[in-house]
């Protein structure tokens, strides 16, 4: 029989004795239950950004409004006072101390915006958005030291909102308002709302 | 008939098996697509947030002190514009930055910017539309 010699011949084997078929099906069910979890796993990401997206929004709101009430303020005193100048002697520049002050305010609140518009840009990447990619390139990933790598990046974060740290910055800047103010002789109750501004960065 | 049960539950492990899966997956993407929406939302916020805010104090700082050098003039039309500065103090005292879905602050913030408008002639209009890059 000429199977016979081709068999032994041939040294393979004609049937497969490892093929077992509850393995093979065993197989195919773990492989359609992963693609369930998977498929669960994107619709829930989807149904949970879209249910928490505005709780979030409405959180950072008040905390970004909290940054630049402050700095605002005290644009808006600076800028008054610049006007003030100009009608009263229009002849005149305004005076050096109160334009230097204004550019110092102005930047000061650019780097507040800008500090929070770089976040906004340039989100840190959690662990967990890099893995779901690298589990389907069945690579492995290293663990870093971290969880998440947001929770060591928030602590840094305002420190690159603001390097000068805006607290200190403001406080700088609101007493060389107070003394512009003296210098020109500007009303007590001018510089009353000028030193408020201490408590209102304070609050932030 | 325990043998009938113990057939009943192993087919319903297996019918309801694609729906438990997929109940399961759901239930982590959810957790995790949630803090996702909220760092999201918290930046965007943020940033409108600090703008608005930004504005609104502007106005506020310019009122409060033009409010305070007239107050040292006695005639007519001083008074008279200080009576329209007090109104616009008190808009910008009310107006409600700890709410961003409040309608009110939407309508707020217009007739704010368009009440510091009528209140300042144009030269002084001109320069805070200048001042205020953010908006």
């Amino acid at each position: 029989m000429s199977w016979v010699k081709a068999a032994s011949l041939g040294g393979e084997d004609v049937f497969d004795d490892t093929a077992d078929d509850l393995s093979l099906q065993s197989k195919e069910w773990t492989s359609n239950m992963k693609k369930r979890i998977k498929d669960g796993y994107v619709d829930g990401v989807n149904a949970g950004e879209e249910a928490s997206l505005q709780e979030g929004f409405n959180q950072g709101f008040r905390e970004g409004a909290a940054q630049t009430v402050a700095v605002g303020r005290l644009r808006g005193i600076v800028s008054a006072v610049w006007c003030w100048c100009q009608i009263q002697h229009p002849e005149q520049p305004a005076p050096s101390c109160v334009v230097d002050l204004l550019q110092r305010a102005t930047r000061l609140e650019q780097a507040i915006v800008d500090g929070i518009r770089s976040a906004l840009e340039n989100p840190p990447p959690s662990v967990s958005d890099v893995s779901e990619s690298m589990e389907d390139l069945e690579v492995r990933r290293e663990e870093p030291g971290c969880q998440e790598m947001d929770c060591c990046r928030s602590e840094g974060e305002t420190d690159q909102r603001n390097p000068c740290g805006s607290g200190e910055c403001l406080d700088v800047l609101v007493q060389r308002c107070v003394d512009v103010a003296s210098e020109l002789g500007l009303p007590q109750e001018l510089m009353d709302h000028i030193e408020e501004l201490r408590s209102v960065s304070q609050s932030a | 008939m325990a043998g009938r049960q113990g057939a009943d539950d192993l087919f319903d492990s297996i019918l309801f098996a694609d729906e438990r899966f997929r109940g399961e997956g759901y239930q982590e993407g959810f957790e995790k697509g949630t803090s996702r929406g909220l760092q999201n939302g918290r930046r965007h916020g943020a940033s409108h947030g600090a703008r608005l805010a930004s504005e609104i104090s502007f106005y506020y700082g310019f009122a409060v002190t033009w409010k305070c050098l007239l107050e040292r003039n006695a005639d007519d039309r001083s008074r008279k514009r200080l009576r329209a500065l007090e109104a616009l103090l008190n808009l910008t005292q009310k107006t409600p930055l700890d709410d961003p879905q409040a309608v009110k602050l939407q309508e707020d913030t217009e007739k704010l910017r368009s009440k510091f408008r009528q209140s300042f002639s144009p030269p002084v209009s001109s320069f805070v539309s200048n001042a205020l890059p953010f908006c």
